[in-house]
């Protein structure tokens, strides 16, 4: 019932979307800025620019606790000390890539990776 | 009866299928945030359409289709997206029907149907929202129009041959063997 073309149609189809699929893990997005956005309370606090050539620094946080310490290596960010009592974000580790976050919520501290297609994007569609 | 009423009926027929079909597909919900998008199932109606009579009845039918079960289903904001898709998928699927009969059995034309009409869709979402990242989709819709393109191929295979035996109907259709 299925004819040959069928059958080399159907492999066709199932071998480009792996590959499309593929292509798009390795290439990603074009590649737009990416900043390092620390907001207290909910509020913007400061905004880095991450990036090869990108600082590399320790920035102290207020949050309700104390203070936070966010390290700022290039192209990615971590906390790297928190007054909170579990240490969850500690534990996070790194962030780098868009739509990552670090959240200390006992500090209200978070840091959030943008660029601008994700501040740019609608939140939701209803149709 | 007469010829022209025959028809007339039979296409009536077909388009209240489609339109069965459409408010089911509006039913059941795809996993991907793409704005309207479906499982292709109303294409075994274009498919019937145009291997029963032809592509300009196969034309006839989807867009009455889409039309019409938009307006029950009650959502009009996708009436932009099945009528595109349906559009499309019936251009593409006449073509290959009329040159490619040979390669491809029905469920291979339903297939490039399901594929041809799911890509529409995301191509279509994709201008209105202005973003292109609907297309990370893809490869899914993809897939899928592989799968409901499969299921509705075989229906339309199974439907053809039973309706080839009706005399009735296979008198004043082509393409009924």
């Amino acid at each position: 019932m299925l004819t040959k073309g069928d059958k080399i149609l159907i492999i066709f189809i199932l071998i480009s979307s792996f590959l499309i699929l593929a292509a798009f893990q390795v290439f990603g997005f074009g590649n737009e800025q990416s900043y390092a956005q620390i907001e207290v309370f909910g509020a913007p606090y400061q905004k880095i620019s991450l990036g090869d050539d990108g600082p590399s620094m320790l920035i102290k946080v207020p949050g309700m606790l104390g203070t936070s310490i966010i390290e700022v290596d290039k192209n990615r960010v971590r906390v790297v000390s928190s007054p909170c009592p579990d240490k969850d974000c500690m534990r996070q580790g790194w962030a780098s890539k868009p739509g990552q976050m670090l959240v200390c919520l006992p500090n209200r501290v978070v840091v959030k990776i943008v660029n601008q297609s994700i501040e740019q994007d609608t939140d939701a569609v209803s149709f | 009866m007469h010829e022209r009423h025959q028809k007339m009926i039979y296409i009536s027929l077909l388009v209240a299928f489609g339109m069965i079909l459409h408010v089911i597909e509006n039913m059941i919900p795809v996993p991907f945030p793409v704005p309207g998008a479906k499982l292709g199932l109303a294409n075994i109606i274009s498919l019937l359409a145009i291997v029963m009579y032809g592509l300009r009845e196969g034309l006839t039918v989807s867009i009455l289709r889409s039309l019409l079960g938009t307006l029950i289903s009650g959502s009009m904001s996708s009436l932009i997206y099945s009528l595109s898709g349906a559009v499309a998928s019936t251009l593409v699927m006449a073509f290959f029907y009329r040159f490619f009969s040979n390669t491809f059995s029905l469920a291979g034309i339903s297939i490039i149907g399901g594929v041809t009409h799911n890509f529409t869709q995301i191509t279509v979402a994709s201008l209105i929202l202005s973003t292109p990242a609907l297309y990370v989709y893809l490869p899914y819709l993809m897939i899928v129009g592989l799968l409901t393109g499969l299921f509705t191929g075989f229906s339309a295979i199974f439907v053809r041959q039973q309706l080839s035996k009706v005399p009735m109907i296979s008198k004043g259709t082509r393409g009924s063997n």
